[in-house]
């Protein structure tokens, strides 16, 4: 107590690099068992939605093929890759080299680690874009209707290495095999549902149609609310008032209808879908944001901060953002499991995602008719795995709003 | 008091205003709209529909396009838009071919019955569930009924409905329920109780999935508002004074906990409506919520917009119903 004034230093230990009031919570929260199963879980299905084209899919890795010239290598997995697939590729790899990257910088000292940041993240950013448009212009989505397995079988090629779950989503075992509505065998580790199709692989494919809806509209909807709840917050008066009076209408119409309005005018190909969850979710974020920025707007270093006559944008989004965001983020766990659930019930109702492409919803719709002709057995597993997916997104959530509370500190 | 009403209802005709603004704006950017039935798949509607979706869009060009076929203003739309509504003409159903309005009055009474009856249960059991939660705080009964009301809420209603269909409404495994409707065949012939009790067996499934997601938010609300009000200085005095503990719990901190939980209502009610999309497609109910999926499916445009008002509107009058109800409860609040 006698330096306090004289020589003041941060009580924290030089090795270990300072940290955010959001890292903290993110500490807090993943202490208990079953959030940490629960992140594993949300893990899992992010990774899985990424990698099921090398998971479940009729190709094979590699294979040698008989030709005119002698035995021949081919690639058909990676020939067959969709525009999509590539997309999503790039994206996972932004996501994971910006992680590494701020894992690295760590260390350094503020003011240089804030540049390097900038300059990496503008590098990785811009190199991600250039790359999706140059794949979304060049590459052409082929249809290659090879029976690979009978082509082994036949010995017209050998060597073939298929994937862990030798089914692709939209395929159907011929007629004659009678495997419709199979229950699960070794050939099929889920059973076949209504079409003769792989449950085990549609569900696999599914879980990047709820993931990707799932966090790319939430991202949509996040962006939206923080502009909305950055400008009522600060600038209050006229902006909040009307600002306000959107949000209320917005929030009045029930939400399912208000979705379903958009869907029967606008289409329901995935990326309207996307854009459609995005645009009616993005109240909650900004009511939030307009209650922490009308807070921190008035304490001593946004004060400060206009009196030394920083720039609009700066106050906002470096001085104001970070530090009224973490109950946004808290609150952006719910709205994933809410998008994940309203994208599956748009598929079970007939109005989401179009078949073939498989939706957990979809399949539980396509397990039959509950009344009179039931295969619980196809209903299960899509059941289960989406109720997991929204159940941990929202033991996340809580686990976050708990670790913030400051009434629960510890 | 009247005042205060008088103030909250003018208060409620700006948000409607601006919602009528946002739904005829999203109607307008329709594609297709302005061009005879051209948005229309053949296959979707039969030929006496396409023909109908055929006059209909003439005549709706006969909104656009006065008699001299000169375009009416953007503005003037809206006004006649607005002006027919208050003449109660919603338009006409394109799929059903029938007055918007007369389809809404008929549906309309179903899903308001099975909402109200929804939310008496969410109160029934949340309300005490809370409170026993705020009573044992930290033990075991707080901890089970935390995660069991998260587990709940996190049960994706179409997978708890097809499943309980499933397995209790089917001939196959048990045949408990029926799977289907609100009525059976011969309701004719049925006694006021027989009636009352057919009723009561057929929405079961569809009330217990309408309201099993809304325990959770609602009991933790109260169980908050509960704890809350547990330390407060007149609980302690109170008790100090001798009343037993239960009369300090239902009477004292009831009293002042039931606040939020009027505020409650309104917000679940929003949820409730959009939820019945869900269940009475499942549970094949000639409600709000099918009527809007299967106008969704046709793009029934007329149909469409007029549900997103009509929805809109009753949430709006709820809200108002329950600031009323707050303001009677508590003169403290005001309006401001």
């Amino acid at each position: 107590m006698t330096e306090l004034v004289g020589n003041l230093t941060l009580e924290r230990p030089a090795s270990t690099p300072p940290r955010s009031y959001w890292s903290m919570a993110v500490r807090k929260m993943l202490r208990p068992w079953l959030v940490k199963l629960s992140t594993l879980y949300i893990a899992l299905a992010l990774v899985i939605s990424v990698l099921v084209p090398f998971l479940a899919s009729s190709k094979p890795y590699c294979l040698m093929v008989r030709t005119s010239h002698g035995w021949v290598t081919r690639y058909p997995l990676l020939a067959d890759l969709t525009t999509r697939d590539d997309l999503s590729f790039v994206a996972a790899g932004l996501v994971v080299a910006l992680c590494i990257a701020w894992r690295l910088t760590r260390g350094l000292e503020m003011l240089s680690r804030r540049r390097i940041r900038w300059i990496i993240a503008t590098v990785l950013i811009s190199a991600a874009v250039i790359g999706s448009v140059a794949i979304g212009s060049l590459h052409q989505n082929r249809f290659d209707g090879t029976d690979y397995r009978a082509l082994v079988k036949s010995g017209a090629a050998r060597g073939a290495i298929f994937p862990p779950i030798p089914w692709g989503y939209a395929e159907m075992e011929p007629l004659s095999q009678n495997a419709i509505n199979q229950l699960p065998t070794w050939k099929h580790w889920l059973g076949t549902d209504r079409n003769g199709r792989d449950v085990l692989s549609r569900m696999l494919w599914a879980s990047r149609v709820a993931m990707g809806i799932g966090f790319v509209s939430q991202a949509i909807a996040l962006t939206l609310g923080i502009i909305v709840g950055a400008m009522m917050g600060y600038f209050g008066g006229i902006f909040d008032l009307l600002g306000m009076r959107l949000v209320e209408m917005v929030e009045a119409i029930p939400t399912f209808f208000l979705i379903l309005t958009f869907i029967a005018i606008f289409g329901r190909s995935i990326l309207m879908i996307m854009i459609i969850l995005g645009v009616t979710g993005w109240t909650g974020y900004a009511r939030f944001l307009r209650a922490e920025f009308l807070r921190i707007r008035q304490l001593d270093y946004i004060v400060a901060a206009r009196a030394g006559g920083l720039p609009l944008w700066r106050i906002m989004f470096r001085h104001m953002l970070p530090n009224g965001l973490t109950p946004v983020l808290v609150s952006a766990s719910f709205g994933l499991a809410g998008a994940v659930t309203i994208e599956s019930s748009l598929s079970y109702l007939g109005v989401g995602v179009r078949p073939p492409t498989p939706s957990w919803g979809g399949m539980l719709n396509a397990a039959g008719n509950p009344a009179t002709v039931f295969h619980w057995f196809e209903a299960l597993p899509p059941g289960l795995a989406l109720f997991l997916a929204v159940l941990a997104f929202n033991i996340v959530g809580e686990a976050l709003r708990d670790a913030i509370d400051p009434k629960s500190l510890s | 008091m009247l005042n205060y009403i008088i103030r909250r209802t003018l208060l409620m005709f700006p948000t409607l205003i601006g919602m009528t603004f946002i739904i005829f704006a999203v109607i307008r950017m329709a594609p297709g709209l302005t061009t005879a039935g051209g948005s229309f798949a053949p296959g979707m509607l039969g030929a006496h529909q396409a023909q109908l979706a055929e006059e209909h869009f003439m005549e709706r060009r006969l909104h656009l396009v006065n008699r001299n076929g000169k375009p009416i203003p953007l503005v003037m739309q809206y006004v006649n838009w607005i002006d027919r509504i208050l003449h109660g003409d919603l338009g006409t159903s394109i799929k059903f071919s029938e007055p918007v309005t007369k389809l809404v009055m008929q549906r309309l009474p179903v899903t308001l019955t099975i909402n109200i009856i929804s939310l008496i249960i969410i109160y029934l059991v949340a309300v005490p569930g809370g409170l026993l939660a705020a009573i044992y705080r930290g033990r075991f009964m707080d901890r089970a009924f935390g995660i069991g009301s998260l587990v709940l809420y996190s049960l994706p209603v179409i997978w708890v409905g097809s499943m309980a269909i499933g397995f209790l409404a089917n001939p196959e495994y048990l045949n408990w329920f029926p799977s289907a409707g609100l009525h059976a065949t011969n309701t004719s012939h049925m006694s006021y109780f027989q009636y009352v009790s057919d009723y009561a067996w057929h929405i079961t499934l569809p009330v217990i999935c309408l309201s099993y997601g809304g325990f959770a938010y609602l009991a933790k609300q109260v169980r908050g508002s509960y704890l809350e009000n547990l330390f407060m200085d007149f609980t302690r005095t109170a008790k100090a004074k001798g009343l037993p503990p239960s009369a300090v719990i239902l009477r004292h901190v009831t009293q002042n906990s039931m606040l939020p939980m009027i505020t409650i209502i309104g917000m679940t009610v929003p949820g409730l409506l959009g939820g019945s999309v869900i269940v009475e497609k499942i549970f094949s109910i000639q409600g709000m919520g099918q009527l809007m999926y299967q106008a969704t499916y046709a793009r029934d445009l007329p149909v469409i917009q007029s549900m997103a008002l009509v929805t809109a509107a009753i949430t709006l009058v709820c809200y108002l119903l329950v600031d009323i109800a707050y303001h009677a409860v508590d003169p403290r609040v005001t309006y401001d």
